[in-house]
């Protein structure tokens, strides 16, 4: 996921994971560290707010990596809207922070469980591990 | 206008003037003393007074009392869903009896309650359960087994008592369960010192080949603030739109 643009080889990627197991392309809550949560800021580039979970891809950029798309998945759309989510409150391009929980693994990526928008509104939760791992 | 004599409010009240089931229901009613409490409406997460208001999960089954079959399908469930921590719900289907009433509340449900029929409809994949209250007898020959099973209702004064059979064997939720299961429910009515409405469900499962003595579990909900509304849980979205870009790229292929 280094190489800039890379987002559509991830998304044919996940297709074929999708083609392969329906909506298998969610994953496991064990693998995120819901204690430790950090802040990233990056560009939206392509946003899709769901059911059981919105899947979220993030150009960001730092030292240690450089600059590259990662992708997230975070809490339910009606979750999203119960916290404050409205529709077009992101959109590609947007410059937003997330609260994720980070893969344990190190590796980039987590689970979303806040946003603060381009014009600064919040909305999310604080999470449990459970309620990610319901899938509800 | 004319007011209407007391007597003649009394007569058009009657019960036998209401006709066919409603008659018999009400004068059921009538003669039992009172007429039911009323579900009706949206239920959400009960917020205990713990730190967090954590006490609003259903009370957990820790250590279940398993038979050897259930451990064994069980363990067998677990070692081939927790490598990727696959779950039914992110596969875009509901939990079943009685994980989706145990898990109810995390995201809302609605009752809507007829006096010959109390539906439930839980949010989370838009799980819906039939209660009949009618007295039908069914044969159980006809009954195609399910996730959520086939549910009949009785009032026993102020509580509701649901019976649900005809489950499928369900492994894959944290209250596993054979194709033997035979759920009972009592729900009541109660009221918070600070007034708030609870729905309180206690849940017996009876299953011989599962369990080695029936599992009691508890569930509280509490009544979903003034104006609250339903949303759809649309789950399968994301698939069909996949699916769609994929034919696009393919016509664009093609051209």
């Amino acid at each position: 996921m280094k190489h800039p643009g890379s987002v559509w080889a991830v998304l044919a990627a996940s297709l074929a994971v999708l083609m392969a197991a329906p909506a298998g392309a969610h994953h496991s809550a064990a693998q995120f560290d819901f204690s430790t949560p950090v802040t990233l800021t990056g560009k939206v580039k392509r946003i899709r707010m769901a059911n059981p979970h919105m899947r979220l891809v993030l150009e960001i950029t730092d030292d240690k990596r450089g600059t590259r798309d990662v992708e997230f998945e975070g809490h339910s759309l009606n979750n999203f809207y119960r916290s404050g989510w409205r529709p077009d409150m992101i959109k590609v391009g947007d410059r937003i922070e997330l609260r994720v929980a980070p893969r344990r693994d190190g590796e980039d990526g987590g689970y979303v469980t806040g946003v603060k928008t381009a014009d600064g509104q919040e909305f999310g939760t604080g999470t449990t591990q459970r309620d990610a791992e319901s899938g509800r | 206008m004319h007011a209407v004599s007391d007597e003649a409010r009394r007569r058009r009240c009657a019960p036998w003037r209401t006709g066919g089931l409603g008659a018999f229901l009400l004068a059921f009613a009538t003669l039992a003393g009172a007429a039911p409490p009323d579900f009706t409406g949206i239920w959400r997460t009960y917020r205990g007074a713990g730190p967090f208001g954590t006490d609003f999960r259903a009370s957990r089954l820790e250590d279940p009392p398993f038979t050897e079959e259930a451990r064994r399908k069980v363990a067998e469930y677990r070692a081939l869903v927790e490598p990727a921590g696959d779950t039914p719900g992110a596969f875009c289907l509901g939990t079943g009896m009685p994980g989706s009433m145990l898990g109810s509340g995390a995201y809302p449900m609605e009752i809507i309650q007829r006096p010959e029929q109390i539906t439930i409809i839980y949010e989370a994949h838009t799980e819906v359960r039939r209660i009949y209250m009618d007295g039908r007898k069914v044969d159980p020959r006809d009954i195609v087994p399910s996730r959520n099973g086939f549910s009949v209702g009785r009032w026993e004064g102020d509580t509701l008592v649901v019976e649900t059979t005809a489950l499928k064997e369900a492994v894959d939720q944290s209250t596993a369960h054979s194709d033997q299961a035979h759920i009972v429910e009592r729900y009541r009515l109660s009221k918070e010192a600070d007034g708030r409405k609870v729905l309180t469900a206690e849940m017996t499962m009876t299953d011989p080949r599962f369990y080695t003595r029936p599992v009691v579990l508890t569930k509280r909900w509490q009544a979903a603030e003034e104006g609250a509304m339903m949303m759809h849980y649309e789950c399968n979205e994301p698939q069909w739109l996949d699916h769609l870009d994929g034919l696009r790229e393919a016509a664009a292929r093609q051209e």
